[in-house]
């Protein structure tokens, strides 16, 4: 099942990606800046001054008004060509995307050009969307989960990795408008821009127009990223709630490292389905909690295995005491059927991909990040065919999960065998 | 796309919305029962039956069903709510029969004491996370000052005292009542072979024994609030305020439904709306939305806002400000601004077999008909600003609503 992908390189570094899926009316299109968290770090490290969220505040920025547009016009314009439209930032990008009925894209890419090219940043915007992201902030206080896991990255990632992209309020309270026009005028850029489209598009007419677009935007490389020390390996954050989430982490290869399909199935075994070891031990034959799972999250040097689970503060010892069993108990014990159910669950994931355009467009954009390529669906598929017990184990036995990072926020601390945090 | 309709002698439907473009395949059985159709005694029964269908069957242990989805690469899992318990599964063509076949001896669950005993502390998980998130059961409280004695009133999880004290045979009781093949639909979306659907029901579901269908509509519509109603639920550690408001709405078998979809759009969609434009993008509040809810006797309009909580009395004053104002008159920008928001939306979740399982099962469930895609879109066009000028008349925003506030304050005044 070949399926058509399309790359070209514009002269200026851009990098454009298609996919024409049969069978839809809609196509996405998503543009991936190198403005990503990190880049306040990149800031942060020439100014000598912290600005944790300054990513996240220009990308709301770029949205209240570009080009002749005000902010309004530029929502109606949207809204009025049919496009849905969203915004993201991750640590490595800065990301718009938009879906809508196919023949809309040539009206719907001039409004992209202009939101990345010629953002206004007016000053009367800014506090508003200072507020915006503070708001959004106070929000996320309020989400045991999110918080959890956001202690857990920067307990255990080096330094600036485990920092959260959407900010840190002291840090976005300091920020001015000057930092914001420093901030796109250094990273709002074509050097590392991808821009990916998937669906029922006209390869050749997006490319013209594109080029047209965005041809002549001059960029500039962007210098590495230095490292720094992580934070503890056990750590609690006291918490008034009735419910104590656990969240563990440990360092496995990234999506670019030829082994990672090894890392992926076999934390799928642990963690991944209803069948998974972690659902069947610590929900199914226990009931010791609502949500329980493990996965895996990259960046393209480094990446960590992730489990997690919110039980009642009781029996929070006991679900981690069974979910480090689990992990412990790995490697040497996967079954044929296991990594079979990972292969079934996995192919029938990549095949309804191509039902969703924006879903496709995204995935294709992360790909080419990863790995500088996207793979076809029948190279996807037959690297999981190939893929065996034997593999799995063979990397495991190397490569024990090892050196757990264990985070809890509740009301009591939790036991952690020395074992796992030597 | 193709739509198809057989019913079973015993009373079981079976439709499909066929797409030959689709790589999948949407499978689910709708069951009509929710919490609405709970007493005081089994409240939240509905919910954690939902969980025990998953527990195994005579000849079915629940490691074996969590294998057998898992082995067919199956995306399957199920939601309660007011008014439905739906099962579903998202798999590849070739694996329709076996998904069908899975989820039908699911519907005739064994029930199990001692299964019953185990997933009844992940009941009480779920309950309190719940009540440990945004908005801290602001929602189930509002629904209940709201609807008062009307069925719509019931929360869908229940408590964790009414869970507590459940007996299993009172959930076996329910299960045979409610579960009766009358009481069922079995819709599919997607790459379905209709006629092997078909075949797959009279197979497997066959049998089952029919039993009388109880009019689910209550006996009188909602009683109107006499008067505002407000209540707090202290929780000291939250960071913001979140507040919910309920005020009377179209019901799902009116003719103003999807003028009052669009008239939401317009007031409060995620961005873009009346609200947005007022209090999000301003800063002033960290989330505002106003949506419709329909259910099959009722529909409300559901105002969400979270804000710091020294705002909160203020910004409510605001919302319904802008309620006030929007009575006084829509523009035809904005009505054609939402109305193509609306209708992109309609199209692209079209083309997602799982999205359109939910939308079509739950129209026939409900309604017992089926509109298209393109018949969505056709009423969207049709529509003009004075229907909505209309439901503004009719479905007052600004009437007497029931709010609950959730958060840090201690005194709403």
């Amino acid at each position: 099942m070949q399926q058509p992908l399309q790359t070209a390189t514009l002269d200026n570094g851009i990098i454009l990606l298609g996919e024409y899926l049969p069978g839809v009316e809609s196509v996405s299109v998503s543009f991936h800046l190198p403005s990503g968290g990190i880049c306040d770090s990149l800031l942060a490290q020439r100014t000598g001054r912290s600005c944790c969220g300054l990513a996240t505040l220009t990308g709301e920025l770029m949205l209240r008004g570009a080009g002749n547009r005000d902010s309004r016009q530029l929502v109606a314009d949207l809204d009025n060509t049919g496009v849905q439209w969203s915004q993201a930032v991750s640590m490595s990008h800065g990301s718009f995307a938009g879906a809508m009925v196919a023949r809309q894209l040539p009206a719907a890419l001039p409004i992209y050009a202009d939101i990345l090219r010629r953002p206004t940043l007016a000053a009367d915007q800014f506090e508003p969307a200072q507020q915006v992201v503070l708001q959004n902030l106070a929000g996320t206080e309020d989400e045991p989960a999110h918080r959890t896991l956001l202690a857990l990255r920067k307990a255990h990632s080096p330094s600036p990795w485990g920092l959260p992209s959407e900010g840190i309020s002291a840090d976005v309270e300091q920020l001015t408008v000057s930092d914001a026009e420093a901030f796109a005028a250094e990273f709002v850029q074509p050097h590392g821009l991808i821009i990916s489209a998937a669906g029922r598009i006209d390869w050749p007419a997006f490319v013209a127009q594109i080029e047209q677009l965005f041809g002549d935007w001059q960029g500039h490389s962007l210098p590495p990223v230095s490292s720094g020390p992580r934070g503890p390996r056990v750590l609690h954050v006291p918490y008034d709630s009735q419910q104590t989430h656990i969240g563990l982490a440990w360092s496995v290869p990234p999506y670019r490292d030829p082994e990672s399909l090894k890392v992926t199935a076999a934390l799928a075994v642990l963690g991944g389905g209803s069948s998974s070891r972690l659902f069947s031990e610590v929900r199914e034959k226990r009931g010791l909690c609502y949500s329980v799972s493990a996965g895996y999250q990259t960046h393209r040097d480094l990446a960590n295995a992730i489990a997690y689970s919110g039980t009642t503060a009781e029996r929070a010892q006991e679900t981690l005491d069974v979910m480090l069993a689990e992990i412990d108990r790995l490697p040497g014990t996967i079954t044929d059927d296991e990594l079979e159910r990972v292969k079934a669950r996995a192919k029938s994931g990549l095949v309804m991909q191509q039902e969703s355009t924006a879903a496709r467009a995204g995935a294709m954009a992360r790909q080419w990040y990863h790995l500088g390529r996207i793979r076809t669906l029948a190279e996807d598929l037959e690297r999981l065919d190939q893929l065996t017990v034997a593999d799995i184990e063979a990397w495991l036995a190397a490569n024990p999960p090892a050196d757990l990072t264990v985070v809890s926020l509740g009301r009591d601390p939790l036991e952690v065998p020395d074992a796992v945090s030597a | 796309m193709q739509f198809r309709h057989e019913r079973l002698p015993n009373g079981l439907d079976v439709i499909a919305e066929v797409s030959e473009a689709a790589h999948s395949a949407s499978l689910g059985f709708f069951v009509k029962t929710g919490a609405r159709d709970e007493t005081d005694a089994i409240s939240g029964v509905s919910h954690f039956l939902e969980h025990m269908v998953f527990k195994g069957t005579d000849q079915l242990s629940a490691a074996e069903i969590n294998l057998r989805f898992d082995a067919m690469g199956a995306s399957a899992n199920a939601f309660t709510s007011e008014e439905d318990t739906v099962y579903y599964a998202a798999v590849l063509p070739e694996k329709q029969h076996d998904a069908v076949a899975l989820l039908a001896a699911m519907m005739r669950p064994a029930l199990r004491t001692e299964d019953f005993d185990t997933e009844k502390q992940v009941i009480l998980e779920e309950i309190r996370m719940y009540d440990d998130q945004p908005p801290f059961g602001a929602d189930d409280r509002c629904r209940a000052a709201y609807f008062g004695t009307h069925p719509l009133a019931r929360s869908v999880l229940g408590t964790v005292e009414s869970i507590e004290a459940l007996p299993v045979e009172a959930m076996r009781e329910y299960h045979q009542r409610r579960y009766a093949p009358g009481n069922l639909v079995l819709a599919a979306s997607g790459a379905v072979d209709f006629d092997a659907l078909v075949k797959s029901g009279r197979q497997l579901c066959g049998d089952w024994e029919p039993q009388p269908i109880t009019n689910r509509k209550a006996a009188s519509p909602p009683a109107p609030l006499p008067a505002a109603t407000m209540e707090l639920i202290p929780r000291q550690q939250a960071a913001l305020e979140y507040a919910v408001r309920m005020s009377a709405g179209p019901a799902e078998d009116g003719a103003d439904r999807f003028a009052a979809k669009l008239l939401a759009v317009v007031l409060g969609d995620d961005s873009g709306s009346r609200l947005y434009w007022d209090l999000v993008d301003s800063g002033d509040a960290e989330h505002a939305a106003c949506q419709h809810h329909d259910f099959i006797d009722a529909g409300v309009f559901v105002t969400q806002l979270s804000c710091e909580a020294d705002d909160t009395s203020s910004l409510l004053e605001r919302i319904v400000g802008l309620y006030t104002d929007a009575s006084r008159g829509l523009t035809t920008a904005e009505v054609d601004q939402a109305r193509n928001k609306l209708l992109s939306r309609v199209v692209l979740a079209g083309e997602r077999p799982r999205q359109r399982l939910f939308t079509i099962g739950l129209e026939w469930a409900h309604l017992g008909r089926h509109r298209s895609v393109a018949d969505d879109l056709a009423t969207l066009d049709g529509l003009c600003r004075d229907d909505l000028h209309g439901v503004l008349t009719r479905w007052p925003l600004t009437e007497t609503a029931a709010t609950v506030l959730a958060g840090p304050l201690t005194d709403a005044r």
